[in-house]
């Protein structure tokens, strides 16, 4: 029996100076910049997450490239709850000097962390609260998505007008579906820069919108595309987190625009192409001015003119002809900066045109007056979209707030 | 042949009084699957592609080797511990409640609600006296209803409860979207203002105090008065309780009222403390987990501040192992679930004998 706890005791000893050899061995490390990345999700998405891996990725090797030492930790398939927080104290712990955010709801956790940690750089991505909360270690960063999607809106536009052409459908019936997820500002100004840059090339396209309430729910987002299919819409686009719609669309014989990645990959007989931002560059800007000692923005907006929003490869297999060059004249006019989205010409509201008080989003960070010289500011005042205007033309077929 | 064919390899024997192996022999064992765990959860962390040594003392400092994640520890212990108290009673009493999840949640509802309601109001000190109120009437009328009725109509308590924990998580998905949500679309519930948040005490919010005081609390009432002992009756036989004139529903259903009050106590510490809102993730597993918490301290209050302790070093550890090494987190999980199984199956072999085939059942 004393042999036993003998020996016992002598392989918890074995054990335990194991673990202090194993702790501090990570101690020691080189004293490169640590970065923090807590994500919802994870890579594996093919979506929503992948995209900002991605973004983050490139810009560390390009920044390691330069020279610079760089750490990269990530908090992944985190969720909306005190578990955001933690991840954000757990990292900040670790040393990270700054730590990205990816989700919107990520944000008031990680502003509790960030009371906490006052040397550390916090950046809610895809929110507003940061650049308001008087912290000047927290951070906002959006893009103007809804360029992205007015060019994307072009191809589907121009692939409508060739069926109308061609006497397949009727100008009336060159309606198109969208699944949205909420109907909040996000969605309304992407979904409404889609249907205007369709518009701009196919005059008579209408839209119908369905509403899932949730970002990445692959059954509910199919069961929404079928619905919108079934109502009668030739085009199936989305604001949300999964390829099913696009395989939807396929299955139906009709065509389809993503999001966030390319989907001709799962749909190549329907997805004519995605729209997404590219988040490198602010990866990039950020980590480098931080490390150099530079300013950063507490709100940034990423533009099209910038490179920071984009379409992927158009699928000129199933594309109108002159798709390209259509989007190329968009993409020309938002370098020179004449081309606006919200083109107060280009739309009404019930009838009527559009007034700051129609399209401003009230629940927005920042309140202000965007709608001047013509056109509505779209995420001038904030990075974060506020345009919530019901314009003619896209029929909600319900609401998921 | 036939004697052979007929006698299992292996037979199992309950130990019975004067066939008890000694304590020093019960620790060994503990000890021993400890350790047989450790061994066991190298498998996946080698398959993992990490150094198993390496992750093992990563997961001890990643828990102990700095103020912040010492903080960190305890603010995971505090639930669990928390809700280990909580069901301690139910479980002497053999009432297998497994709704904790749902009454710390239901708890939490509650006290939201004061908070929501009245933070812009009442001041910090009867506003959180309030939400505390609010989270244990919440806490202990969703464990009233499962006690109400096992007690009168023998439902079966473990699906009652079980099934009430969905009910309450979907109230506050629904809340969350629908009543107080913050900005439309959002799905959040905007945080608490200061006076609905519990202050800080050494770095930690104050519920690690509050869930000490109960770990005496919960000692008292199980082992020194009469209430324990009804419950300790009944764990043993409720025949007997019932020929020494005990009334068992009411036992049952005051018991039940106790260990949700408890819970809903949780509930109240974890959304005015460590999360400062509500949201669906409140309880996140805790009820679960507290159910291996309240087994492996066999009931004993003091010894689930000690496994409530371990619990939450390794899955403090766990997260630390998973930045560092990025090793995935389920991984981690894993490992924990090693441990957690060789805890509680070592118990096993203190309570049973193994008897073999051709051997005498022995001196008994």
């Amino acid at each position: 029996m004393k042999k036993l706890t003998v020996v016992l005791l002598i392989a918890l000893l074995a054990l335990s100076a194991v673990f202090a050899q194993g702790g501090s061995e990570t101690a020691s490390k080189s004293k490169a910049t640590k970065i923090g990345f807590v994500v919802i999700n994870d890579e594996s998405d093919q979506g929503y997450t992948w995209n900002f891996v991605n973004g983050m990725e490139a810009a560390v090797k390009q920044l390691r490239a330069e020279g610079y030492s760089i750490d990269l930790l990530y908090k992944k398939n985190t969720t909306e709850s005190a578990i955001c927080k933690d991840n954000n104290i757990e990292l900040a712990e670790e040393g990270c000097e700054i730590i990205f955010n990816n989700s919107y709801g990520f944000e008031p956790y990680m502003l509790e962390a960030a009371k906490e940690y006052p040397n550390t750089k916090f950046v809610g991505m895809t929110n507003c609260g940061s650049q308001v909360d008087g912290n000047p270690n927290t951070y906002n960063a959006f893009a103007a998505i809804y360029e992205a999607r007015y060019v994307a809106g072009i191809a589907a536009g121009m692939k409508l007008q060739q069926e109308i052409n061609e006497g397949k459908i009727k100008a009336s019936e060159a309606v198109m579906g969208y699944v949205g997820a909420f109907s909040f500002a996000e969605v309304i100004s992407g979904m409404s820069g889609f249907y205007l840059g369709a518009k701009s090339v196919c005059p008579s396209v209408t839209m119908k919108v369905y509403f899932v309430g949730t970002w990445g729910d692959a059954t509910l987002e199919e069961a929404a595309a079928n619905a919108l299919i079934d109502a009668g819409c030739k085009l199936i686009s989305q604001h949300s987190d999964t390829t099913s719609p696009a395989l939807a669309a396929q299955k139906a014989g009709i065509f389809h625009v993503g999001y966030n990645t390319d989907m001709t990959k799962v749909a190549p007989n329907a997805s004519l192409l995605s729209s997404r931002i590219d988040w490198t560059r602010y990866f990039y800007t950020f980590i480098k001015n931080h490390i150099d000692g530079k300013e950063n923005k507490s709100d940034w907006t990423g533009t099209y003119a910038e490179g920071d929003v984009k379409v992927t490869d158009l699928n000129t297999a199933i594309a109108a002809p002159g798709t390209q060059e259509a989007m190329d004249k968009a993409i020309k006019a938002f370098h020179d900066g004449t081309l606006k989205v919200f083109d107060l010409s280009t739309f009404t509201i019930e009838g009527k045109k559009g007034t700051n008080e129609t399209m401003y989003d009230s629940f927005a960070a920042v309140q202000g007056n965007a709608t001047y010289d013509g056109f509505f500011h779209e995420s001038e005042l904030q990075s974060a979209p506020y345009f919530v205007g019901k314009i003619d033309g896209i029929e909600w077929l319900n609401a998921a707030y | 042949m036939s004697e052979a064919g007929k006698t299992p390899l292996i037979r199992l024997v309950k130990r019975v009084k004067g066939d008890m192996i000694s304590p020093r022999k019960i620790w060994a064992i503990r000890i021993g699957s400890i350790l047989f765990a450790f061994i066991l959860g190298m498998i996946p962390i080698l398959m993992a592609g990490s150094n198993p040594f390496q992750s093992y003392g990563i997961i001890i400092s990643g828990a102990l080797s700095k103020p912040g994640y010492i903080r960190q520890t305890v603010k995971r212990a505090v639930p669990l511990l928390g809700a280990a108290l909580a069901i301690a009673p139910c479980f002497k009493m053999r009432f297998w409640n497994i709704g904790a999840e749902g009454q710390i949640t239901m708890g939490a509802i509650f006290a939201s609600a004061i908070a929501i309601w009245f933070q812009d109001s009442i001041p910090a000190l009867p506003l959180l006296t309030l939400m505390m109120l609010a989270g244990i009437a919440g806490g202990a009328l969703w464990a009233f209803i499962p006690g109400f009725f096992k007690a009168k109509y023998n439902t079966n308590e473990t699906l009652f409860t079980l099934m009430m924990n969905y009910i309450a998580i979907g109230i506050v998905r629904w809340l969350q979207g629908g009543p107080w949500e913050g900005r439309p679309g959002t799905q959040i519930i905007p945080m608490f203002k200061d006076n609905a948040r519990l202050p800080n005490v050494f770095g930690i919010y104050c519920g690690w105090i509050i869930v000490l005081i109960l770990v005496v609390v919960v000692h008292i009432y199980m082992n020194f008065t009469k209430h324990g002992y009804e419950v300790a009756v009944i764990g043993d036989s409720i025949n007997t309780a019932r020929y020494a004139g005990m009334n068992v529903g009411w036992v049952m259903m005051r018991t039940m009222l106790f260990s949700g009050a408890i819970c809903g106590c949780v509930g109240w510490m974890l959304v005015s403390g460590a999360n400062g809102t509500l949201n669906a993730d409140v309880a996140g597993g805790v009820g679960f987990t507290a159910i291996t918490v309240a087994w492996l301290s066999q009931l004993n209050s003091f010894a689930m501040i000690i496994i409530a302790g371990i619990l939450a070093i390794i899955g403090k550890g766990s997260t630390t192992l998973q930045t560092k090494l990025n090793v995935p987190a389920s991984v981690a999980d894993i490992v924990s679930g090693i441990l957690l199984f060789c805890m509680l199956g070592c118990e096993f072999f203190i309570n049973y004998r193994m008897v073999f085939r051709g051997k005498k059942e022995g001196k008994v």
